[in-house]
């Protein structure tokens, strides 16, 4: 979406094509990214494709945003909702650049707030670390998510229960999920570039 | 009595009519079928009239008001002239007639209570209101001529760059100032 600019520092390999033209591909840190961490941990489908509408939960200073900003393309769209506003001024600025991007400074426990500003959305990524981090993803996909649409959740365990093992914690947080209106289709661990961390995809209402 | 719905998107206001509100009146799962299609939903919703935003100043004062539940004056205004005829049969006092005028679905709790105190209309905000702006906020595009999905996404964009911004700017400062 945005060529010849690194949005945090990242590597970019510009390729030369004699059909298009200069492709430019951004290095996309598994350390620094769930959802890249999800990737490569095996995951068979996450969903977010050209002219996909995305609502990104926890969005933080938008580097990741970023990356789906290059995959959902012109066509599509990324609404990126982070309530801290360090990082939500980082990402009003990474959006500056990239038109598919409506940076939404919210609490995303309140998804009626920023109602105006929403479309109905293909998926739904949340990387929000909270205790009810289940409830807000409900929430937001009561409103927001097109039924049979799909979303992915990244989930940190010790964000949710310390106490208990993580493999525990993610199998509670799915069946809180389904009793949701999602179905859960796969689920990785986000070894070894995060601990106690997985990553569940799957379908919503259908 | 009709049952209108509000819904708002970036763009302004619309009020939407439910036609066959009676029919799928019974169960949510029904209606939750009905507005996955375009053309079983737009039998049973019908635009009623639709105020869009003057300007991106009026917008983003629309939102900041709508963000805490309060109304503005282009909203009242808005709704006051278009369920009009219900005003007009609560001024007669006659509490029979108070529960056949128009109904007004709110998605929002807090404004439907001031939409209510304000202006006196009968409000309902249940998750059948619910699911039907999920199916409005699906196809609402179908339903203005003049808008087409880009303008939609125009106007977003345009409204939360402008809505964050002032959110980033008023908290950074505090923060700011509590490191200095």
């Amino acid at each position: 979406m945005d060529m010849g600019q690194s949005v945090y520092g990242e590597k970019r390999i510009a390729v030369e094509d004699e059909k298009v033209g200069k492709i430019e591909y951004r290095v996309w840190n598994p350390f620094r990214s769930k959802l890249a961490a999800a990737v490569l941990g095996g995951i068979g489908e996450i969903y977010i494709q050209p002219g996909s509408k995305l609502l990104y939960l926890g969005a933080a200073s938008g580097t990741t945003v970023s990356h789906c900003s290059d995959i959902v393309g012109p066509e599509g769209a990324v609404y990126a909702v982070e309530f801290a506003p360090r990082p939500g001024r980082d990402l009003v600025n990474v959006a500056k650049r990239r038109t598919n991007i409506i940076p939404i400074v919210e609490d995303a426990r309140h998804p009626l707030k920023y109602r105006q500003l929403v479309s109905m959305v293909d998926v739904v990524f949340a990387d929000v670390a909270q205790p009810d981090q289940a409830r807000i993803v409900g929430h937001n996909a009561r409103y927001f998510l097109k039924s049979g649409g799909f979303f992915c959740i990244s989930i940190k365990a010790n964000c949710i229960d310390s106490t208990l093992p993580a493999n525990i914690v993610f199998a509670n947080e799915v069946k809180v999920l389904q009793g949701m209106g999602f179905k859960p289709k796969e689920q990785v661990t986000l070894e070894p570039y995060e601990r106690d961390h997985a990553v569940v995809c799957g379908v919503y209402r259908a | 009595m009709a049952t209108f719905i509000l819904f708002e998107s970036a763009s302004g206001y619309g009020l939407f009519e439910m036609i066959q509100s009676e029919d799928i009146g019974s169960s949510l799962d029904e209606v939750r079928k009905s507005v996955l299609e375009l053309n079983r939903f737009s039998k049973i919703v019908k635009l009623k009239a639709f105020m869009p935003f003057t300007s991106a100043e009026n917008a983003l004062e629309n939102i900041n008001a709508i963000t805490e539940g309060e109304m503005t004056p282009l909203l009242k205004e808005f709704l006051e002239q278009n369920l009009k005829t219900g005003k007009k049969k609560k001024s007669k006092d006659d509490k029979k007639k108070k529960n056949k005028g128009p109904k007004l679905m709110v998605v929002d709790k807090k404004l439907g209570n001031m939409i209510k105190e304000v202006l006196d209309i009968k409000v309902i905000s249940n998750e059948k209101a619910e699911e039907l702006l999920r199916g409005i906020r699906l196809f609402f595009h179908n339903f203005i001529d003049k808008l087409g999905p880009e303008d939609v996404h125009q106007t977003q964009l345009a409204l939360s760059h402008s809505y964050s911004r002032c959110k980033v700017k008023f908290n950074v400062h505090r923060v700011d100032m509590m490191i200095i």
